[in-house]
């Protein structure tokens, strides 16, 4: 856009200085565009405008005034970019809050990691059964076998020892009351059957209907339709996760507690 | 030139210094703009130019991922447990690349600050799909008592079931593919996209070749 400009204007400029003298019809039209374009401007506003309209508004240019109009255009244009860009900040800073934050805005959520619990936090690979803090546990030392955690519904309880593992490869883990209407077992079901890094199991002596926990984080509720198992899931499904790109095949899916042979049959796909 | 620009600026100086005053107070205005609108700029265009959360792109990115997945899960048994050297290669090879992919498909959802997960039903992002999707599970998916099968079998047994399971997963699989790259312009995902569809259909030329070695008795 630019260099056309540029170049057009001496090309012509030039042409009429060279033919312009040579032959005088020629430069006279060639020079009656400069002419008439520095005219026009003075021709045509007053012309156009009408005299009446054009000399009232100089005067008061003169007088002091005649700013103003500048200054409040650009103040509106600057008041207008701040908008949009207050907008595009808030947008900003809005898209890219953290999960955590999502999820410690859902009411009811706890939050074990802001504890610094060192139980909670160990990551360790102990065989054997382990002693957790929470019921369910969030986090801690656990087995090297996870429990599978492909949208597996297990109908009895599971390991301790292996699904926290499986918290710890970003898996949601729901858990609900051992004995819970099958109906409403159907509800809980319904969110985890066919989602990767998703199982489900009951628990013994919950004390509440559901309890939904990732790596650190825990919602109970005894409400199976309550949207806030949702809005945990949505948020902290594979965020959670302490090994990103871990997987949550090749886990142990055999239920019941921790056999006591260390290594035991139906684990080898895991190890 | 010279000569004529002192004489106006020396008049305007000395007619009206407000002026000069309100002039510079209109470059500040006119920098202050330019500055915004740059920063404006620069916090927006990444938000147009990268997929949304509710785009074509970021569903087929996370249910490829989920997809995938079962993939990695079903290769990683047959590669366990299978005794023919032909299948614990195809597994391997199947567990390895979609195990890979699934992780630039997560990065790429990071990349333009998105979640991995949604609240978005398997298959929303694509047109048609509705009844695609059976308890839970997308075009191709085993079901869990297919897969509880495969987990118990051995021997040719497993091979054929896990053959078969990969055919119709890798069926499911380059039909999403497919559509994504009718779907989307995104370079990226329409490119890895493509490497799935190619990938996996001369795969199914081989798993067709075994099973027919192995099936007939």
């Amino acid at each position: 856009m630019s260099t056309p400009g540029p170049e057009r204007v001496p090309s012509s400029v030039k042409v009429t200085k060279t033919s312009g003298q040579g032959k005088p019809p020629a430069g006279g039209s060639s020079s009656t565009k400069p002419g008439s374009s520095s005219t026009k401007p003075g021709a045509k506003k007053p012309g156009a405008k009408g005299g009446k309209g054009r000399k009232p508004v100089a005067p008061v240019k003169v007088s002091g005034g005649r700013n103003w109009g500048p200054i409040a255009v650009a103040g509106a244009v600057v008041l207008v970019a701040v908008g949009i860009i207050g907008y595009g900040v808030f947008a900003a800073v809005q898209g890219s809050k953290g999960w955590e934050e999502k999820l410690n805005a859902i009411s009811g959520v706890v939050d074990y990691r802001a504890q610094k619990n060192a139980a909670i936090d160990a990551r360790d690979h102990k065989e054997g059964t382990q002693t957790y803090v929470t019921s369910p546990p969030v986090g801690g030392a656990h087995n090297s076998v996870w429990q599978n955690c492909m949208g597996d519904v297990y109908a009895q309880p599971i390991a301790n020892e292996h699904a926290v593992h499986s918290l710890e490869h970003g898996a949601v883990w729901v858990t609900y009351k051992q004995g819970l209407a099958a109906d409403q077992v159907a509800v809980l079901q319904k969110k985890v059957e066919g989602q990767d890094y998703m199982f489900m199991s009951p628990y013994a002596g919950l004390d509440k209907n559901v309890s939904v926990q990732v790596w650190g984080y825990q919602y109970k509720t005894d409400d199976v339709n309550d949207s806030k198992i949702d809005d945990f899931i949505k948020d902290a499904r594979l965020n959670a996760s302490m090994e990103p790109g871990a997987a949550c095949s090749s886990g142990n899916t055999t239920t019941g507690p921790l056999q006591a042979a260390a290594t035991t049959p139906g684990m080898t796909s895991g190890s | 030139m010279p000569v004529t620009t002192d004489p106006a600026g020396a008049a305007t100086a000395v007619a009206a210094p407000a002026d000069r005053r309100t002039r510079s107070w209109l470059v500040v205005a006119v920098l202050v703009l330019g500055l915004a609108l740059g920063v404006g700029a620069g916090l927006l265009i990444p938000r147009f130019t990268h997929p949304g959360d509710d785009s074509v792109e970021a569903g087929f990115l996370r249910d490829m991922s989920t997809h995938h997945a079962q993939a990695v899960e079903m290769s990683m048994l047959a590669h366990a447990n299978s005794t023919n050297p032909r299948i614990v290669t195809l597994a391997g090879d199947i567990a390895l690349t979609q195990h890979g992919q699934i992780g630039y498909m997560q990065a790429w959802l990071r990349d333009w600050g998105l979640s991995p997960t949604s609240s978005q039903e398997p298959m929303a992002w694509m047109p048609g799909s509705a009844g695609s999707v059976v308890n839970g599970l997308m075009p191709g998916m085993a079901t869990p008592a297919q897969l509880a099968e495969l987990r118990k079998a051995t021997g040719n047994d497993l091979d054929v079931q896990f053959l078969t399971l990969m055919r119709a997963h890798h069926l499911g699989g380059i039909h999403m593919a497919q559509e994504i790259i009718q779907l989307s312009d995104d370079k990226d995902v329409t490119w890895l996209a493509q490497t799935m569809v190619s990938g996996q259909q001369s795969e199914l030329g081989l798993i067709d070749s075994l099973l027919q070695q192995l099936q007939p008795k």
